[in-house]
Parts: structure tokens; sequence; C-alpha cells
């Protein structure tokens, strides 16, 4: 094999290479390239569904071209990696003019992200209103600093085979029937797969609506009191733990979020929470498997029925130097006519968050996926009903949640993980 | 000659535990092959045995090498880890000769200070150095990980560079200047063409742990076409909660065979360059 | 060839070493320039900038950052010590704490070791021996990501070998969870570093035992000594200063590792795997606490100086 050019050779190239970087940067400085709008950059997390972002590159961009002569750069960034890149370009005040958000973001970056109360209010009057889920995701301080423009749902997937085997044809309403079912199937060697380790969606897509449901909160609405400890909390913690020692494998203590897509395909579970992920591969890849796989909402609790929300918006960084050319973009790309058509290119894996869409055709294409629609009304923001906070935003990133439900299935005392989570969430309260 | 009962004890001495690391080392590659073999159906079937392939097929290679762009990850990581090397060479000679060779004011501290630095741990750095990429411009280009790998390659290829130059005979530069060669000539011609192995064991171990790099790349490039082979893989066969496992296999394996290859031609000399160098000190 | 031949020869290949040399002169600089300290220096200088720029000032930076309460895309407001108090009242910082130094410490021991018992078994003349050595070099070449990745697919109980032969054993399926049980899974991630590690012990202290002269062996057998004492009171001694540096450049590794965890288990299962690279990424990245996160990853500090001390101290007293 011809070795690489001998040593001191490409040695004395690299450092004459740098001597020269670091001149020429030195002299250039990080100056500011005078606005020429012709273009704008749309950050966005690769779909895991690749003909959403082929519409988008292929049919909205040159459409968009041709109206205005403005070409739209749809800049692809990893799964995962959208808060990094986010962060990098806020920083630095350059990098992309328009971005995708989720969660939380709108408000972590609240200060830097422009205002789109306007598009957002014309949005809303034109297609049937707004999901109140929606409000929740984008408003920070009564103003909109993102466009919704969808939710991605965590719902029960469940095998309609198995369940058929002890006699259940619907899934089941409440946690409690559930738990039932969960016992029969275990015994058959069905168990369930519900995550509780640190991932990041499938955990938190059971465990905060069975929180919930059972009326137990982290902090008050006024985002100061911290009311973990009550015995809402202590009731859905005690369901968790009988949940998961009987109806579970003990595995998902560690799961992350892949965990239970890869049970689900080796037939080793019966019911799990997830998105629209399983049954979409499953139709691709695991056929047989995709036939008796049916997607229902989250069973009810004593105090309701709910789901999280995880809620993708559009937002527009207030350092860019195309403003005005932001804000028309993204208005027409508010408008049905765009937004029909991508929503259909992902065949409803990102479920549109105005009412007009309800009764879309996209939704008969795939009917077992209608739950997800059905589900935004009562689909919450993590740490609902405190608003977005960043001190909700570490309580999140440190797992308090999620750590306690873990620790009391683990093993440990009811009594013990809701002193400690609340301990946890009063330092970051800072009320400690 | 060796007879039965030297064979027995060579056996139990070499070859068994020989064979026990070979077995630990290799166990999970030969998994990572024979995952990257299976068909689907067969990758998630928990009851056949997982250690053989019945039904092996190539499909995984092919859709990794035509549907992702893993071919331009690994250029793009050999690229990376041979130039971030060569500048760590050249740094750590730089700063190894003087340290190693010659007396100054001020040697303990620069010493102390090199080792210092190799304290800085990675995840406090990358925030800062995200700004200081960006604010060069430099956001999503090579150039960024090229110029950042060094700051963990360079003290490591200075302190390896400084134990093996001390074991070099002092006797060869002390003629050269005797005959009036600068400081330069003789570093440049007498001492350095002597150190070669030296140069190339810092040099593998650097080039390894450029190839390996991780949480700077990660923050550094997100643009799929200047990935590296390790963002790459995590970030394309990974999506959300679907792992493309087959692919993944591939991808392990067909990352670290070429590596692999490099490593067995220049194994001897590094062996040889530590072997002279760290020993004494 | 003498020395001043061969620099005669040079010379007359006009190479660039001899014509700054020889220009030097000319400029009467020369002889300041050849003193040693100038020399040195000048040798240094651009090495040193370049650390200065890329290192010094981030950890500057990062100083700054840790002082200041800075949510990510707001300035930041100095907060003096505010950050590390939260720290040392968080609960999940203590245990991070602790993960970091068991998982440091005992994968450490266990690389030495293993690496030490791999350099014997190595150190034997056979066939192959070229290829046998790199071919166990295979887990330190490999990027780590993937061959995580792998691990997770071992790990698996549905999947994993080592399930399949304990429940042909009698142990219960679906056998032990190495990633859901706490205990487990600190085994698993430190089983998977050491895997990881080990052929760099390995290797590097074959290459220590390779310049141990065979007299040394010799002198040992004729006065009488065992294997063992041959072992303790020749080799060990010998292969000190090489372990030391390969301890200490393996410590400092291991103390920083993120990417094992962040892919296999991102912390979990209950924060027993949290490390305090990953946790000041989750800080950072994730709940956008700029200085908080870097409070976390400058706390790395005194515990890593402290430890490379304690080595330094013990290998130089043994």
């Amino acid at each position: 094999m011809a070795g690489p050019a001998p040593l001191h050779k490409r040695s004395r190239r690299g450092f004459l290479k740098l001597a020269a970087l670091g001149t020429v940067g030195a002299i250039i400085g990080p100056r500011q390239a005078p606005a020429a709008p012709k273009s704008l950059t749309l950050l966005h997390e690769s779909s895991f569904i690749k003909t959403f972002d082929e519409y988008f590159q292929k049919t909205l961009v040159p459409t968009y071209e041709k109206e205005t002569g403005i070409k739209v750069n749809y800049e692809l960034t990893s799964v995962g990696s959208l808060p990094t890149r986010m962060s990098t370009i806020t920083e630095t005040g350059s990098g992309a003019d328009i971005t995708m958000t989720f969660l939380l973001l709108p408000f972590l970056f609240d200060e830097k992200l422009l205002d789109v109360s306007d598009i957002a209010e014309e949005a809303g009057k034109k297609q049937g209103g707004w999901y109140d889920a929606a409000r929740e995701a984008a408003i920070v301080n009564d103003r909109w600093k993102a466009l919704p423009f969808s939710n991605i749902g965590q719902l029960m997937n469940w095998r309609t085979d198995w369940f058929a085997e002890v006699g259940v044809t619907k899934f089941p309403d409440t946690w409690e029937e559930l738990y039932e079912v969960g016992k029969k199937l275990k015994a058959k060697g069905h168990p369930f797969g519900f995550e509780l380790g640190h991932g990041f969606g499938d955990n938190h897509g059971w465990l905060y609506p069975l929180l919930w449901s059972y009326g137990g909160h982290e902090v008050e609405p006024d985002g100061k009191t911290v009311v973990i400890d009550s015995d809402e909390t202590a009731r859905a913690v005690d369901f968790a733990r009988k949940f998961f020692r009987d109806t579970m494998l003990d595995d998902v203590l560690g799961w992350t979020d892949v965990s239970n897509n890869k049970a689900w395909y080796a037939e080793q579970i019966s019911c799990t929470n997830n998105a629209e992920s399983i049954l979409w591969l499953g139709k691709r890849d695991f056929p047989a498997i995709a036939k008796v796989t049916d997607q229902a909402q989250n069973p009810m609790g004593p105090k309701g029925r709910f789901h999280i929300m995880s809620a993708i918006s559009h937002a527009i960084f207030s350092f860019t130097p195309a403003k005005e050319e932001a804000r028309a973009f993204l208005r027409w790309l508010t408008d049905e006519k765009q937004l029909s058509g991508w929503y259909a290119s992902a065949d409803t894996y990102y479920q549109p968050l105005l009412h007009s869409y309800d009764n879309a055709p996209m939704w008969q294409v795939e009917p077992r996926n209608i739950p997800y629609r059905d589900a935004l009304a009562s689909a919450h923001l993590l740490g609902w009903p405190a608003p977005p906070s960043r001190q909700l935003a570490e309580s999140v990133a440190k797992y308090v949640v999620v750590d306690m439900f873990a620790k009391a299935c683990a093993g440990a005392a009811t009594k013990d993980v809701i002193a400690n989570a609340e301990v946890q969430l009063k330092q970051i309260y800072r009320q400690a | 000659m060796v007879d039965g009962r030297g064979r027995i004890a060579r056996l139990l001495r070499m070859w068994v535990p020989l064979g026990f690391f070979l077995v630990l080392a290799l166990f999970p590659f030969y998994w990572m092959a024979v995952t990257s073999l299976k068909p689907n159906a067969e990758l998630y079937n928990t009851r056949m045995m997982p250690l053989l392939v019945y039904h092996p097929t190539l499909k995984h290679y092919v859709d990794l090498l035509t549907e992702t762009r893993f071919l331009a990850w690994t250029w793009n990581t050999m690229l990376v880890a041979i130039a971030s090397t060569a500048i760590s060479l050249v740094f750590g000679g730089m700063l190894a000769y003087p340290l190693a060779r010659l007396r100054f004011p001020g040697a303990g501290l620069i010493a102390m200070g090199v080792a210092a630095v190799y304290l800085v741990p990675q995840p406090l750095l990358f925030i800062p150095l995200a700004d200081l990429i960006n604010r060069l411009r430099l956001g999503n280009t090579l150039t960024a990980v090229i110029l950042t790998y060094p700051t963990m390659l360079v003290p490591f290829c200075a302190w390896l560079l400084m134990g093996y130059f001390k074991t070099v005979p002092p006797e060869l530069e002390e003629a050269a200047r005797i005959d009036g060669a600068s400081h330069l000539q003789t570093m440049w011609r007498i001492f350095l063409p002597l150190c070669a192995p030296g140069f190339i064991s810092a040099g593998i171990f650097a080039f390894t742990l450029a190839q390996n790099e991780f949480l700077y790349a990660l923050i550094f490039l997100t643009k799929t076409s200047v990935r590296t082979v390790p963002i790459g893989v995590i970030a394309e066969l990974i999506r959300g909660d679907v792992f493309y496992w087959g692919q993944l296999m591939a991808a392990a394996l067909l990352g670290s065979i070429p590596v692999a290859l490099i490593y067995s031609f220049f194994v001897e000399h590094y062996v040889a360059g530590l072997t002279s160098g760290s020993v004494k000190g | 060839m003498s020395v001043s031949s061969e620099l005669q020869c040079c010379r007359l290949k006009g190479r660039w070493a001899d014509w700054i040399t020889s220009g030097l002169s000319t400029m009467r600089i020369r002889p300041w320039l050849d003193r040693e300290s100038v020399f040195s220096w000048l040798m240094l200088a651009p090495p040193l900038l370049f650390l200065a720029a890329f290192v010094g000032y981030p950890f500057c930076y990062g100083i700054v950052l840790s002082l200041q309460d800075r949510p990510v895309a707001q300035p930041g407001v100095f907060v003096g010590l505010k950050n590390f108090a939260t720290d040392l009242k968080d609960p999940v910082f203590w245990r991070v704490a602790s993960n970091t130094f068991i998982y440091t410490g005992i994968a450490t021991l266990l690389k030495a070791l293993g690496g030490l018992g791999l350099a014997l078994a190595m150190n034997q003349q056979f066939r192959m021996k070229n290829l046998v050595r790199a071919v166990l070099l295979l887990p330190f070449i490999v990027p780590t990501v993937l061959s995580t990745v792998a691990w997770m697919w071992i790990l698996d109980p549905a999947f994993s070998v080592f399930n399949w032969f304990l429940i042909r054993l009698g142990v219960p399926k679906p056998g032990p969870s190495w990633l859901g049980n706490p205990i487990l899974a600190m085994t698993s991630i430190i089983v998977i570093n050491t895997w990881r590690g080990l052929p760099f012990y390995g290797i590097t202290l074959l290459a220590g035992l390779q310049t141990i002269s065979p007299e040394l062996y010799e002198v040992a057998t004729v006065d009488g000594a065992s294997g063992f004492q041959r072992f303790r009171y020749v080799i060990l001694p010998l292969l000190q200063p090489i372990l030391l540096i390969v301890t200490l450049f393996s410590v400092i590794f291991t103390f920083a590792d993120f990417q094992l965890v962040y892919v296999l288990t991102h912390g979990g299962p209950q924060n027993a795997t949290h490390l305090f690279a990953t946790y000041a990424f989750d800080l950072a990245m994730g709940a956008g606490q700029l200085g908080l996160g870097a409070s976390v990853a400058l706390s790395m500090l005194p515990a890593l100086a402290l430890l490379i001390v304690a080595l330094t101290r013990y290998m130089q007293r043994q």
C-alpha cells in the first residue's frame, strides 16, 4: 500500500497551510456579510420519513422560487442535534433565518425569536382555529414566538392478535383495565414494555399522562409552588409500580427510545407507548407484524385522559438580516395550499394543530392513525400545568419525574421517591 | 527441542491465555459481522441461535453504500485524521525538542503547562470552542475539526515524543554542534531523522484518537456532507427511535477494517517506538 | 561517513534549514538566535500560541461561564460560585461523581491487570505475531460509537448470547437485564470500557517487556528465583515507568468519557451510569443552562488533578 507523503514534507505543508489560514482569518475578522436576501435558510431536523423532506425540497422550494425569486435552503440536521445547532446559531448570531423548534425550545430561545402573532392569528382565523395545545407550544408571555406546525403524538401501540387471545377486542379504557389485561398477557408470555429509562419520547409519553390522569402535578400553574408531594402522585406511583411488576419485562428500566421498537419487531411485547414509527416501519419491513398492530389513545385515570404534546413549530431568528422575507415565507408556508400537501407527504406522522385538517382525506389513508388526531384535544406540554420555564427545562433534563417512577418500580418506597423528587424540584425552583 | 511436556506447558502459558484474549477482543466483531449479514427477519428472531446466519445477505452493505453518504464520511474521517495528526506531530515535536534536549529558562513551567492542558476536559471546552469556531466562520467545515482535534492530540504527542527524544544518545548532536551547525540544522538534519519510530508511534495513536472523536464532530459538523463516520452513522442510521441495525453493523465493520489493515503494517514500528521511548521514562 | 562530511554534503544540497542558517549568519543575528534559550522559545512559540488560542482561551471562557447564570440565547449574569453551590446540593451531581470515580477506578484496574496478562502472553515467539497483535488492537481502533451500538445488541436480554447460554444453564427467562439493573448497567459500561482499552495497555506493556534484556532473566533464574519472583522483582519494577504513563493517559480519558454512556444508556437507569461529561452535556444542551453545564464540567478538574497526583506519588514511592 503506497504510504502517505514523507512525514517532514507533509508536516511542513500542513504548517504553512495553518499559518496562512491564521493570517487570513486575522485580517478578515468577523465581519458581517452585506444583506442580500435572495435566499433564506430553513433549519430542520431530518425527518425519519424521507418523503416529507423530499416534498419540501422538490415541490415547495421550486414553487416559492418561481413565485418570489427567493431560494430557500432546506438545511437538515440530524435527529437529536437540533438544540445543539440552535444553541450554536444563537450564540454566534448566524447560520439560519428560520428554524424548526419543538417542546420547550421556543421558550428557551424566546429572546432571540421574532414575534409572529400576526401570522399565527391570521392562520387560526382562516383555518378553523388552533387547538389549545398549539397555544401551549408556542405562546411565550402572550406572544406567539413560533408558528405551530404539528404534533408528534405518543400513543398506545397494541397487538390485536394477542389481546384477542385473552378476550379483548377493544383497547382498554382505563389504566386499571389495561393492568388486568397485562397481567394475563404476561402470564401467556407476551408482556408489556413501557420505557422507564433515560430516553426522551417513550418514557414521558406515558409517565406524564399517568401522573396527570391521577391528578398529580409537579408544579402549580403559578410556576413556583412545588406540589408533587400529594396523595394523587402517590397513587400514580403505586399504580406504576404494580404495572411494572406484574405486566412488564424487567429490562424496561434501562430502555431508551429505540428499545421498544426493537422489542416490538422481535415480538417480545404486546403493548407499549410510542409515536407512529412502529406501525410505519412495520408496514415497510415487517408486514406480518404490522397487520396485527393497532394504535389507541392513552387509558383514562380517575382524573381524566391525557397525552403529552410534542409540538413542532417554525420560528424566525430575531437577528436574521431578512426579517420581512422570512415572515413572508412563513405566511406563505402556513397557507393551506402548501401545508396540506406537506402534511400528506408524511402519512399523518405530523398531526396538524389547526382544526381545518380534522377531516382531511389524509386521515383516511391509514385509519389506525386517527387516534393521534383525537388525542390532540387532551395533549399538554411536559410539566403542565406549570408554564414552560427554564426551571421546567432543567427538571426535564434531569429526568426528575421519570426517575421518580423508575426508582419506585425498581423497588424503592413511594414515600421516598416522592420526597426525593420534591427535594430536587424545590432546589431547581430555588425554594430549598 | 520441544518435548511433550514442554508443548503442554507452552499451550498453557501461551495459547490458552492468547486464545482467551483473542476471543474476548474479537467476539463483538464476530457479532457485528454476523448481524450485518442477517436479513431483518433473522435479525429480530429471538428464538434462533444468535451466533449463526442461515440466509446471509449483502443487502445491508449495499444499502449502506448506496443510500447513505458513508463513503463521503469515510473520506472526511481519513482526511481529518491525517491532517490533525500531521499538525499534532509538528506541534508536538516543536514542544518536545526544546523540553527534552535544551536548557532554557521556564522549561519546567512549560512542561507542567503542557501536562495541565491535557487535563482540561473536552466537555468544558466545547461551548467556548463552538463560539470561537463560529466567529472564525468555520462552522460546518472540516477545518473546524482539523483545528480542534489537535487540542487533545498535541499534549499527548509532546509527552510521548519527549520520552522518546530523551533516549536518543546525544553524541551525534554534540558532534554536529562542534562542527558549527545551528540548533535548527542539528534538530532538522541530525536528530529528527533518528526519531522516525517515535513519530510513527505517536502518529498512529493520534490517528486512532482523531478518527474516533465524537463530541466536537457532533457539535461542529451538522451538515451531512461534512460529517465524519461516527457522527454520520449515528445521525443517519438512527432516526428518532428507529435504528437500522444491519446497516449500523455493516458500517462498524467497514469503518474499522481499513484502519486495522493500516495498523498491521505499522504495528512493528509502533511497538519499536514505544520500546525505545517511554520505557526509559 | 563522519558527521562533518555529512553536514558538508547537506550544505551543498542547499536545504532550507541551512538556507535559513546561512541567511541568519549573514544578518549577524545568528549568534543571538543560536542561543539555547532563544531557539527554544522560537520553537515553542507556535505550538504554545496554538494551545493558548484553542485551549487556554476557551478554558478561561469556560471558567467565566461557570461563574455566570447563562441560559442559552440570553446574556450572562455574574453569580459567583452559585452554580457550584447548586451542584453541591444536587443529589444527581453526587451520584454522577461517585459513578465517574467508580467507573474510572475499576475499569483502569481491570485494564492494567488484563493488559499485563496480555503482554506476558504475547511476549513469546510464535508465528503470525504481527497479525495477532493487529487483530488484538481492533477494539481500540473501531470507532467507539459503533462498537457501543454492537454492544447494545449484545446486552439486550432478548438477543444476548450470554443470556441465551445462561437460560440453557437454568437461569430463569429472560435472564439478567444488563442495562436495566443499575448495578449490572454500571458493570456493563465498565466491561465495555475495559474491552476497548485493554489492547492499548497490552500492546504498550508488551513494548516495555521487550526492552527488558534477557540477561536479567537469566541472572535471576541462575540465582534461583521462581517464575513469580522473577515477575515481581525483575519485571514489575522495570515496567513501572511505562505503566505509569499509560495509566495516566487512560485515567484521563476514562474519567472524561462521553460517547459510551451517551449512546448506550444516556445516563440511565435512574442515573446509575451518568458521568460528569454526559451530565454536563445534558445540562448545557438539554436544559440550555450553559453556566450550570460548565460548572459540572469544571468540577472534573480537581478530581482529575487529585487522581493524577495520587497516582504519581504512589508509583514513585515504589
